[in-house]
Order: structure tokens, then C-alpha cells, then sequence
């Protein structure tokens, strides 16, 4: 049982880290809080189905087998990403934080509704590897094969990255950018190469989300990804704004938090585990108001 | 002076541009948004029904228009959609199936003295406790829904343990919990051994599903008091942790099309008010399927179609006995109507609900991805108005 519970932890918290990292991301190397990110989710996983308003879906991609349907998911996130940078974002480089957060919003709404208008308001139901959430027995839990692909994916996706950031020249370039973006620039640091490659990953990270929550779930819903970037958003300022590391950490200690609260909470109270999570939430910003691991350029300067 | 003549002319052709001799019926429904998906089906069946009444003669000599406004799936723009049916000259008003979306216009058509009807409301809330005394809706109380799975399960499946699985998304989860909880305890022998709850929109409810494998043995049923997308995601992930329990659910999921998120779905049961399968007993029924697949070009995808039919023929036989339109006049005809038969079975109305505490649902199964009718129940006694209004 004990077990199990941290099985569930670790993969619900993984959802949550992949979706954090998505926006610490783009915050890092642009001061953009991007809330069309659970739309870019949405977005992916609609992907996967022809458009239609029927009430029944045709798989479209997701017809397609792993080897292709997951790259080719990736990139749709990631293109879908880069083109909102390239229309959107791009023309307001040099807007303020706020203007850029409402450009952010805007450009949700209208995805969705593009969604509305190809899909219908109606949820569809998508068979994605139904075999993945048959359990399997490890060291004593049942624990669903999805659940250990979702924890080893995560693992792999934040080596992979750790990798890029630490070893490659882009990476190198991020990690500059979001320590301070000017003095960046002024030492020959392409931006627009820099912001793409962010927008980029942070897309190619939201179809990864998008995939895992079609395996364990079945439907696609035009609304669906809202909730989840609203965690994620909340564990970005938890972790420290434009903290990598932060962002990772504090999406797995939320979901971890959100199942704990799930199993230790009296009948009454479970209904309102949210506002408990949120609560915890709100208690770690007023003992360190600058998040967990705060980045340098996010303390003011003396 | 001939402008202001001009204009007045224009003013006058505006305000009235239906004809006097004709009933005109306002339509103030999403015809876009979300919600848009759950009010087309029924408003389509309503103006079927209307059609057929016209095609008969009319109601009262008179032939039936509607008219309709767009409320965007949007509180506010519900209630402009509600005025601008009212200036159109709407007599009676259909609102949008859900009570949040759908009151801001029945409180317009109140305001007026006129009727409204929810298109499928199943909160108790859609009618006089929460808009006013000609306030109406025809679908069926989602803790009648509730009620009827734990006795029709308790008594051909033999269901002694039951676990209650609710989402607190919204009011109509909760109306079919409420059901069930004050159904099945009453019932000799039986007893809910567990209960948790979770969020439509949870990514996951891994710890919901270890908590009902904690149990020492397995439920009988489960009740899922959810709605989609979260109940197919449910279902998916109970059925993927092998818990092979029943699993029983409100009206809300019926509809074959989101059966492909668990593939060889079995033991999975929804009471309904008519099949849209083809196999309902009643020949109406079929005949109405049909019907709607010639005005639409595909059968109704779930049962929420059938409450548009129903509402335009119980108002239009309540008007015909009433001679009138008038709101107060046609609500007094209403709630004469005890077990009025309807093409879905039989309605009634009183002052003090104006919804169905009891009704003749069909039970529809899903055994190997298949759904089909299996039975029909209707309560042994209907919901108590406590037990309504307390939940």
C-alpha cells in the first residue's frame, strides 16, 4: 500500500514536473509566463485524432505505431510551440512582462477555440495503448506498467535535458539567457535562436504531457490541460521562477503532496484536497517568498 | 418629420416581426461553445416534435414558429439571448440544458409570466426552487438516476457491498450520490462499504483505485457519479487496475461514442430514458430515432435528445387544454398531469416540483464494448423532496 502510494506519486508528480518544465522553460530565457501551454497540450493530443465534430474520433496519428506517432507528436508540439513564438510572441520581444502574459492568454483562447471549431465541444474518446495500464507486479505493489513507463520517461527526459543544457552550445546559451538576458546578448548570445530553441522544447515537453495523459485517461477534451497548467504554473513559482531544477522539484513534491492529502484525508475533508494543496502552497511562499530555488536574476539587486 | 415616421415604421416591423396568428416558440440555447454539443440534439428534437404538431394542425388552430438566439456557452450572453427572444415575440422560452447556463433566460421568460423549459436539466434547482413558479424541465432527477441503479442492481444482480466514488465537478454528480446513498442503505442487507472522491479534470486516480484495492474484498458495484471526459478516465483506469466490479452511473454517459477510452468494456450499466440502440421496446421510441436521423442524418449519439421531444409535447398538450398560452394559465394544466404518457413514459408534474421524482428508466449495459438494453425499473417510491432539496 505504502509502496503503491509511491508509485503514484512519482508518476503523478512526473506529469506535473514535464508540465513545470514546459513553462520554466519559456520563463527562463523570456520573462514570458506562457498560459497557453495547457492549450498547446490540448492541442496535442487533439492531434492525434482526425478532425471532426462527430461524436465518435477517427484516429488520425494515433493510428500510427509508437516509432512514429511519438516523434511526430513531439513535433507537432514543438512546431505549434515555434510558430506561436514566431506570430505572437516575436512582435512583443520588447513588451512588457504583463503585455506578454495577456498576449499569452489570448493566444490560449484562440487555440482552443480553433479546437472548438475542428473538434466540436463535445469530449472523444481515444484508445492510446490501452495495454499500458495493465498492472504488473514490482517489489511486492501492483503497479500499472504506464506508471513505471511515465516515471522512467521523466527520468529520461530531465537526463536528456540536463545533458543539452550542461554539454551543448544552445544549452550552454539557455543557461546564459536565463541568468540575464542582456548582458547575454551583449556577449554574442544569438536570441531568437535561443528563444525558438526554448519555445521548441517547451512545446516538444507539452506533447509529452499530452501523451501521457491520453494513455492513462482515454479522452481528449477541448478543455483538458487547463487544470494541469494551472499546477504547473504553481509549482514554477514554487520551485523559483526560471529555475530548471526548481520547477522539477517542485512539480514532483505537488503531485506527491496531492496523493498523500488524497489518502490521509478524512471523507469529509477529501472533497477540498485542493485547497489543502494550496494551503501547503501558500505556506511555502510565505516561508520563502522567492520559491525553493530562487535564480540569480530573480533577487533584486542591491 | 418623415424620417421620424420612417423610423417609427421600421421600429413597429421590428417588434413584431412574427405573424399574430402564428405561436412562436424562443429558443435561447448555446449554439456555440461547449455546451453547444448537449443543446443542439435536444433543441433539434424539440423542433421535430414541433413539426410533427404543426404537420397535425397546429396547436390551438395556430401553426408554431421558432425562433432561436445564441447564448455562447455564457452566463451573461444568456441572459441577452433570453431578452432578444422576448422582443421577437417568443411566447414560451427553451433554455439550455444545464441550470447555470441555462437559468439567466428562464428568469427572463419568468419575468414575463411566461413558461420556460430547461432542454435537460436534472437539478432540482431548474424549476421553482431556483427560477420561479413556470419554470419547467423534462428531463429526469439525477438522484432519481442515482436511486435506480442501487435498487435495480440490488435486486437483479444482487449487489450487497457497494463503494461511492463521486466527482465533485459539479451539482449533477453530487444528485446521483445523493440518489444512490439514500437508496441502497434502505435496502435489506446492503451497505456502502467505502466511498472517495476525485476531480473531473485529475490527471490521474491512481489513489483513488488503491484505496477500493485496500478493500478486503472486492464491491459489488461501484458507483461512478461522474460525467465526461472524467468518467471515461475513470472507467478506463478501474477497469485498467483489474477491479471487475459493476459499475453503475447516471444518464450523463450514456452514448456509445467514448467507449473506444476502454476497449471490451463489460459490466457497465446506465439507466436511460429511452434506448438510442434500436432495441427499446417501445415502437415510439424507435420511431423517433428514426425520425432524427432523417432531419440530422445520424442517429442521437446519447438520450439527452429525448427530453426536447418530450417538453414540446407535454407544454403543447397542456396549452391545448389550457386554450391559451399565457404562463400561469398552461403552468396550472401542467401540473394537473399525473403519469401523463409521453413517447418516453410517463410524466408528471406538481406545485411543488416540477421535475421527475420517479420515472420508468431503461437500463442499458455495455457488455464486450457493446451497449444494449438489458431491463427497465422504476423506484419502488419516489425520491422524498428532503432528500432533493437538502443534497
Amino acid at each position: 500500500m505504502t509502496l503503491q502510494l509511491l508509485f503514484d506519486a512519482l508518476s503523478l508528480g512526473g506529469i506535473y514536473a514535464i508540465a513545470a518544465l514546459g513553462i520554466a522553460l519559456i520563463f527562463g530565457v523570456m520573462k514570458l509566463v506562457n498560459f497557453a501551454h495547457g492549450q498547446f497540450i490540448a492541442f496535442a493530443v487533439f492531434a492525434l485524432i482526425v478532425p471532426s465534430t462527430d461524436a465518435v474520433a477517427v484516429m488520425g496519428l494515433g493510428a500510427a505505431p509508437a516509432l512514429v506517432l511519438v516523434p511526430a507528436l513531439l513535433a507537432v508540439g514543438a512546431g505549434l510551440a515555434v510558430a506561436s513564438e514566431y506570430l505572437v510572441f516575436r512582435p512583443l520581444r520588447n513588451a512588457s512582462p504583463v503585455a506578454l502574459m495577456v498576449a499569452s492568454f489570448a493566444l490560449g483562447v484562440v487555440i482552443q477555440n480553433v479546437l472548438l471549431v475542428f473538434y466540436g465541444g463535445r469530449p472523444k474518446a481515444i484508445s492510446l495503448w490501452p495495454d499500458l495500464g495493465k498492472p504488473v507486479q514490482l517489489l511486492g505493489a501492483e503497479v500499472p506498467m504506464l506508471q513505471i513507463i511515465v516515471i522512467c520517461a521523466v527520468l529520461l527526459v530531465l537526463a536528456l535535458l540536463a545533458l543539452m543544457l550542461k554539454r551543448s552550445r544552445i544549452g550552454l546559451e539557455m543557461r546564459a539567457a536565463a541568468e540575464d538576458f542582456g548582458m547575454a546578448r551583449l556577449l554574442g548570445v544569438r536570441a531568437n535562436a535561443v528563444i525558438a530553441g526554448a519555445f521548441a522544447l517547451s512545446g516538444a515537453l507539452a506533447a509529452t504531457v499530452a501523451l501521457v495523459l491520453v494513455a492513462q485517461t482515454g479522452v481528449a477534451d477541448v478543455r483538458m490541460g487547463g487544470q494541469i497548467m494551472l499546477i504547473a504554473f504553481i509549482a514554477t513559482v514554487v520551485g523559483g521562477m526560471g529555475s530548471l531544477p526548481g520547477a522539477v522539484a517542485a512539480g514532483f513534491a505537488i503531485g506527491a503532496a496531492s496523493v498523500a492529502l488524497q489518502a490521509a484525508l478524512p471523507i469529509e475533508a477529501r472533497p477540498f484536497r485542493d485547497a489543502f494543496l494550496y494551503g501547503l502552497v501558500i505556506l511555502v511562499l510565505l516561508l520563502r517568498p522567492q520559491g525553493l530555488f530562487a535564480s540569480a536574476s530573480a533577487k533584486p539587486r542591491v | 418629420m418623415k424620417h421620424l415616421t420612417l423610423g417609427a415604421a421600421i421600429f413597429a416591423a421590428l417588434a413584431t416581426p412574427v405573424m399574430a396568428d402564428d405561436i412562436t416558440v424562443g429558443f435561447a440555447i448555446a449554439k456555440s461553445g461547449w455546451m453547444e454539443a448537449y443543446d443542439t440534439p435536444a433543441a433539434t428534437a424539440a423542433k421535430i416534435r414541433i413539426d410533427e404538431i404543426n404537420a397535425a394542425g397546429g396547436l390551438l388552430g395556430k401553426q408554431i414558429k421558432w425562433i432561436e438566439a445564441d447564448t455562447r456557452t455564457d452566463r451573461a450572453e444568456a441572459a441577452k439571448a433570453g431578452l432578444e427572444m422576448v422582443d421577437q415575440g417568443a411566447q414560451m422560452m427553451v433554455v439550455s440544458c444545464d441550470y447555470d447556463f441555462g437559468s439567466p433566460a428562464a428568469l427572463v421568460a419568468e419575468g414575463e409570466g411566461m413558461n420556460s423549459f430547461f432542454l435537460c436539466a436534472e437539478d432540482v434547482k431548474a424549476g421553482i426552487q431556483g427560477v420561479g413558479p413556470n419554470a419547467f424541465s423534462a428531463s429526469v432527477l439525477a438522484p432519481v438516476q442515482g436511486a435506480t441503479m442501487a435498487e435495480w442492481s440490488y435486486n437483479k444482480r444482487a449487489a450487497r457491498k457497494a463503494y461511492v466514488l463521486e466527482d465533485t465537478f459539479i451539482e449533477y454528480n453530487k444528485g446521483i450520490c445523493t440518489g444512490f446513498d439514500w437508496m441502497f442503505p434502505r435496502l435489506e442487507g446492503a451497505e456502502i462499504v467505502g466511498r472517495d472522491t476525485f476531480k473531473n479534470d485529475d490527471a490521474s486516480i491512481a489513489s483513488q483505485i488503491t484505496r477500493i484495492k485496500a478493500l478486503p474484498q472486492e464491491p459489488d458495484v461501484i458507483m461512478l457519479c461522474s460525467v465526461m471526459p472524467g468518467a471515461a478516465a475513470a472507467v478506463r483506469q478501474i477497469r485498467a487496475a483489474g477491479i471487475n466490479s459493476l459499475i453503475l452511473n447516471g444518464s450523463a454517459v450514456d452514448g456509445s461514442y467514448w467507449l473506444d477510452a476502454t476497449p471490451d468494456l463489460s459490466g457497465f450499466v446506465v439507466p436511460v430514458q429511452g434506448s438510442i440502440y434500436g432495441d427499446d421496446p417501445r415502437p415510439e421510441v424507435e420511431a423517433f430515432n428514426v425520425a432524427y436521423e432523417k432531419a440530422t442524418g445520424a442517429r442521437p449519439a446519447s438520450q439527452y435528445a429525448y427530453p426536447g421531444y418530450v417538453l414540446i409535447d407535454l407544454w403543447a398538450k397542456a396549452v391545448e387544454r389550457a386554450g391559451t398560452v399565457d404562463g400561469a394559465a398552461v403552468t396550472a394544466e401542467l401540473e394537473k398531469m399525473k403519469d401523463e404518457p409521453t413517447a418516453f413514459g410517463p410524466r408528471s408534474f406538481s406545485s411543488e416540483l416540477h421535475h421527475q421524482n420517479t420515472a420508468l428508466m431503461q437500463i442499458i449495459e455495455i457488455t464486450n464494448g457493446k451497449p444494449g438494453r438489458v431491463d427497465e425499473w422504476r423506484i419502488s417510491e419516489p425520491v422524498p423532496m428532503d432528500v432533493l432539496i437538502t443534497k
